[in-house]
């Protein structure tokens, strides 16, 4: 059951990873991606690694994701044919919208009714899944601290990078706004 | 999971080759940029398989998946800087193709 689910995983993911590359739309480009994030941490979570997979979700699925589809629409990249195209797309989005959650309240409805059965089937996994934490844990903040602690700085990096990245035009703009008022002003 | 260790490199192998053909032929920097993290994706999936080939029945090796981790937190900060580079070259020259920026190649 588990490598049939790691073989479909892994079709999927590469599926997806296709669609990421030949499809036209930068919007398409992403949900693939989304996709192909989304096997990964199920072949992440196959493989006994439940908290890269809880990572991969959160990061990748969350912020990353997040960041680049703020990124398309916000330079307005996605589909420049969306007019005439608009209403055939509509059609499929109530199904498809429909399917989606159909198939998430299935999915917890599952997990609710089958919760005893798979209790009692991994109740000594379980107990293993916790020590891989744990262990996983006692790396982080022993062994690997230092690279942890650089870590944190490349983000702290990152953040103030970012944040002068997207203002220094703002900055140079007003220079030049006070640039033209005292031009007026001289005139 | 019984799946051999070889069918994990086999995929990643895939993935990466994916994320490189995209890296190489697409125009778009956006897209550009999420091939990079297909091929950051393949390399996880290395770290994770080199875990599992290392770990036995009773004291799993975890150093792979934290290698993975420090790798998603990297990604990270790759794409927040990426993106906003293309949005400061979006401001700039009003494109994110890369077919238009050869002013180097001249």
């Amino acid at each position: 059951m588990a490598n049939l689910l790691f073989y479909l995983m892994a079709v999927g993911a590469v599926v997806a990873s296709l669609g990421v590359v030949v499809s036209r739309s930068p919007i398409a480009s992403i949900l693939s991606l989304l996709a192909s994030f989304f096997c990964l941490a199920t072949i992440y979570l196959l493989a006994g690694m439940e908290f890269v997979a809880a990572a991969q979700i959160l990061v990748y699925g969350g912020a990353v994701m997040v960041l680049f589809l703020f990124v398309v629409m916000l330079l307005n990249l996605g589909a420049p044919e969306s007019a005439p195209d608009a209403a055939p797309r509509r059609r499929w989005a109530m199904p498809a919208a429909l399917a989606t959650s159909a198939a998430l309240g299935l999915s917890i409805f599952v997990g609710v009714l089958g919760q005893d059965g798979v209790q009692a089937a991994d109740a000594g996994a379980g107990l293993q899944e916790v020590d891989t934490l744990a262990g996983l844990a006692e790396l982080l903040f022993g062994r690997y601290l230092l690279p942890f602690e650089a870590g944190s700085v490349l983000l702290l990096a990152a953040a103030v990078a970012v944040i002068v990245l997207a203002k220094r035009q703002r900055a140079a703009a007003a220079g030049r706004l006070h640039q033209g008022e005292s031009e007026r002003e001289a005139a | 999971m019984t799946v051999p260790n070889e069918h994990l490199l086999i995929l990643a192998g895939i993935l990466f080759s994916i994320g490189v053909g995209g890296f190489f032929l697409r125009r778009n920097l956006i897209v550009v940029l999420m091939s990079i993290e297909l091929m950051l994706n393949a390399a996880n999936l290395t770290f994770i398989a080199g875990s599992r080939a290392h770990s036995s029945s009773g004291e799993p090796n975890l150093e792979g998946g934290l290698f993975a981790i420090f790798v998603i937190l990297v990604a990270a900060v790759e794409a927040a800087v990426g993106l906003a580079l293309v949005i400061a070259l979006y401001r700039r020259k009003q494109t994110v193709s890369v077919a238009d920026l050869d002013e180097l190649g001249d």
